[in-house]
């Protein structure tokens, strides 16, 4: 079981509908892209290997769905996550300024220990639309708002055409593993026999 | 019995009769059974043993089974909760909506017959680290095909069986849920977090179904957000079972027919052994760390989960939560018992001698008393754990029965191949305390040969049918007198002796004592000697077991049915329950009086096969 010592890194993808979350994952796990919507419902989940500083571990990716009657699961969703990635629209405004509603409410229902330096990835998507011209959300703005809550890395990306989602994502698992706790030494009880049981079985030797 | 006449005319239109219309035998039947089987209990403070039979105690004929109850189980709905449960519903069993899509479409996998998902993305199938299966697979796992894993040969009775094939350990490592193979199985254990990260995986790796697991997370998440619980999806011929303790989720998805509370108990028992490995204690770290990743803890425990999982398809004790002894002479199990008790008396909390599955003796400090199930748990930690034959260990343990939340300490040695003794204590500086314990109890089980005598019994085994006495005699309690015992009983009516197996078409027995936590089965005979026969019985007997046990129609007396298999006749008192399993053409009256003659038998030489009495004298 644990012999190969591998670890796996969960990680969260959140952010408005449509911005291509599930593209993205898509595009990292098996290198494809359908231009083809189709909403995600309730949440997709992606496995990939992953070699990383001479360690293999498996990114287990969290694609989730927008949609509010599944907004109740988030607790479940997000617990004992290791990364959370959250994208927007750089051609579509609101999916930026969303950015943080989506931040803090990861941070609320996933409660994490830490929650000043958990680690989160921002990932500006769909940079390739119209050659860049519909674009709304200038990389400037993008990066302020990332180093304004902690220094957070983002990356621009086209689920598309591929680019720079290889980088994302390892960046993702680079942070994601960083945030790995020391192992707790694990020391459960040891049962108290009670009464004087203990004390006479060292007498007694017959 | 002067009634047998009269019943056995009735009884032999039913042996003819391979589908007896229950409504109209099972009164017969019952009636018969209440009418024949005479209450013979197990005294278990070796008291002189009552002459005749007791009088039947009356039990009421009203509640027992019907004989179609078990299609009434079958019919449980789909999923067994309350409450809005009707999107989980929808997309595991059905494949409309789905909610939740692992890329490799595992509800196709849930249901058998489902049509790929219906959402989500046609190149999303299969994990990066094994691309290129589609989801074709997707339908033909319905069939039923043969499974790979579960069986393995076996050769002596239940309880001391010794797998000579199956090795454990995981296989099919290479595996994961994009695989065919994979799908094929017919019996999944799962193990993950409340995360969704996979803990154990009976086949494949862990890794590579974290998709998988994540999915399972979601689906128990989703139900218990609404503020209930899965217990139990159906799908197609596939049953998905959900165990949840606290932040530790275990699934069961099997096509095996298997009862679900069989299926559920099997979980606890997994649970169980992990909580043997690391206590309860693991809690606290997701309480501390959600994040927590138990794997490393349990490094190096695969052999015992397979083996355990292995165990639920031969080891009756998994059902009946009882233990079996090792037949052996009374004098023979007094004398280990002896030198168990001095060792008990110095302090250690429990000590156990056993022979492979089997109890040679057994003893508890004041007022402990050692669980079943802990015991099984206990015995298959050290069994599958290679390294405790080659030295002796002091190793840290759990008995979640006795006490979940803590360690103990367990000194384990083995005294031959077969033969290990165990100390448990509570002190954790007790090693060389136990180890000067061992050396004393080895010495004085050398000279009162208990260990060749464990040999022998291994070897000889314990009840046979054939042996089954025609007329037992209350003084003749001794399994070795009645092996030498002719064998062919005149008085048997012809019929008897056209059948295979014991006398009347008996094929074996379980027979299980309620006080004693023990259960005795006779061994394996014609006809039942392949693996798959005996696997066969051993399912039979779990349904039954369940069925007899049933929370909602139970508790019942007595059953009796007939299929193309087996007769098989279940009997529960106070003091015991009875399962024997005849030949299909077996008269139903001379069944019935047969285990008459079993309980007898096994009351007759009850000194040989259970452990008797707490407390032998000491020397
Ligand atoms: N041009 C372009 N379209 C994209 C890109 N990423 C996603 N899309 C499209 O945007 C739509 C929504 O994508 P999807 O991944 O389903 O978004 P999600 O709701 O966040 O999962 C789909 O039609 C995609 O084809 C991208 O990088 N460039
Ligand atoms: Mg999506």
């Amino acid at each position: 079981m644990a012999s190969r010592r591998r670890m796996l890194l969960k990680v969260i993808i959140l952010g408005d509908s449509g911005v291509g979350k599930t593209s993205l994952m898509n595009q990292y796990v098996n290198r494809k892209f359908s231009s083809q919507y189709k909403a995600t419902i309730g949440a997709d989940f992606l496995t990939k290997e992953v070699q990383f500083e001479d360690r293999l571990f498996t990114l287990q990716i969290w694609d989730t769905a927008g949609q509010e009657r599944f907004q109740s699961l988030g607790v479940a969703f997000y617990r004992g996550a290791d990364c959370c990635v959250l994208v927007h629209d750089v051609n579509v405004m609101k999916s930026f300024d969303n950015l943080n509603n989506w931040r803090e409410e990861f941070l609320i229902q996933a409660s994490p220990h830490d929650p000043e330096n958990f680690p989160f990835v921002v990932l500006g998507n769909k940079i390739d639309v119209d050659g860049g011209n519909s674009r709304v959300v200038s990389e400037k703005k993008a990066k302020a708002w990332c180093s304004s809550k902690g220094n957070i890395p983002y990356f621009e990306t086209s689920a598309k055409e591929g680019f720079n989602v290889e980088a994302a994502f390892q960046c993702i698992a680079k942070n994601a593993l960083k945030n790995e706790p020391e192992e707790e030494v694990y020391l459960p009880d040891t049962i108290d026999v009670g009464g004087g049981r203990q004390q006479r079985s060292s007498g007694c030797e017959c | 019995m002067s009634s047998d006449d009269a019943h056995s005319s009735s009884s032999e239109h039913d042996s003819t009769d391979q589908n007896p219309n229950p409504s109209t035998s099972i009164d017969q039947s019952l009636d018969a059974i209440e009418g024949q089987l005479t209450s013979i209990s197990l005294n278990h403070r070796n008291s002189p043993l009552p002459e005749p039979p007791i009088p039947p105690p009356h039990h009421g004929i009203g509640d027992t089974l019907p004989s179609d109850a078990h299609s009434q189980v079958e019919e449980v709905g789909a999923v067994e909760k309350s409450g809005s449960d009707v999107e989980v519903e929808n997309s595991v069993s059905r494949g409309e909506g789905v909610l939740w899509r692992n890329s490799s479409d595992v509800e196709g996998e849930v249901e058998g017959q489902g049509s790929p998902s219906s959402s989500g993305y046609a190149g999303g199938k299969g994990t990066s680290s094994s691309s290129g299966v589609s989801g074709s697979g997707i339908e033909e796992i319905s069939g039923d095909e043969v499974d790979q894993g579960e069986g393995g040969i076996r050769s002596g009775s239940f309880g001391g069986s010794v797998d000579s094939e199956w090795v454990p350990g995981k296989r099919h490592v290479n595996e994961d849920d994009a695989s065919v193979s994979w799908r094929k199985r017919k019996k999944h254990f799962f193990v993950l977090s409340h995360s969704g990260k996979p803990i154990y995986s009976r086949y494949g790796d862990e890794h590579r179904l974290a998709g998988f697991s994540a999915t399972l997370q979601a689906i128990i998440s989703f139900v218990e957000n609404g503020g209930d619980r899965v217990k139990l999806v159906r799908a197609g011929k596939h049953q998905v079972v959900f165990l949840v303790k606290g932040p530790i989720y275990l699934v069961c998805i099997s096509c095996t027919e298997e009862p679900h509370e069989s299926l559920n108990e099997q979980l606890e028992l997994l649970y169980g052994q992990m909580i043997l490995i690391l206590t309860k204690s693991i809690n606290r770290c997701f309480e501390k760390n959600p994040k927590f990743d138990m794997t490393p803890l349990l490094g190096g425990t695969d052999a015992v989960f397979s083996s355990l999982i292995h165990s639920y398809s031969w080891n009756p004790a998994t059902f009946l939560h009882a233990y079996s002894c090792l037949p052996l002479a009374y004098p023979t199990r007094q004398a280990a018992g002896a030198i168990l008790q001095d060792v008990a008396e110095s302090g250690v909390l429990f000590a156990i001698l056993m022979c492979k599955h089997k109890v040679i003796s057994l003893v508890g400090a004041q007022k402990a008393s050692l669980h079943p199930d802990d015991m099984l748990l206990l015995a298959n930690f050290v069994m599958s754990s290679e390294s405790f034959r080659t030295s002796e260990s002091f190793s840290p343990i759990c008995l979640p029965r006795y006490n979940p939340m803590a360690f103990l300490y367990a000194y384990v040695y083995y005294l031959d191949a077969d033969t290990y003794l165990m100390l448990l204590t509570a002190n954790p500086d007790a090693f060389y305390r136990l180890k000067d314990w061992r050396i004393r109890i080895e010495m004085v089980l050398l000279k009162s040969n208990v260990l060749n005598e464990a040999q022998r019994s291994m070897l000889d085994g314990g009840m046979h049918v054939e042996d089954l006495p025609v007329d037992p005699s209350p003084r003749s309690g001794s399994l070795s007198s009645h092996l030498g015992q002719p064998r062919p009983p005149p008085d048997s009516a012809d019929r008897c002796k056209a059948l295979l197996g014991g006398p009347c078409g008996l094929w074996h027995f379980i027979y299980r004592s309620i006080y004693l936590d023990q259960y005795v089965s006779s061994e394996f005979s014609s006809p039942i000697n392949t693996p798959k026969q005996q696997k066969r019985l051993y399912r039979a007997y779990q349904k039954l077991y369940t069925s007899m046990h049933d929370r909602e129609l139970g508790p019942h007396k007595t059953q009796f049915r007939r299929d193309n298999n087996y007769v098989l006749l279940c009997w529960v008192t106070q003091d015991f329950e009875l399962y024997a399993a005849f030949d299909p053409l077996a008269d139903k009256a001379l069944a019935i009086k047969t285990c008459n003659r079993v309980c007898q038998w096994v009351k007759d030489v009850e000194n040989e096969v259970f452990l008797l009495g707490a407390s032998p004298f000491s020397w």
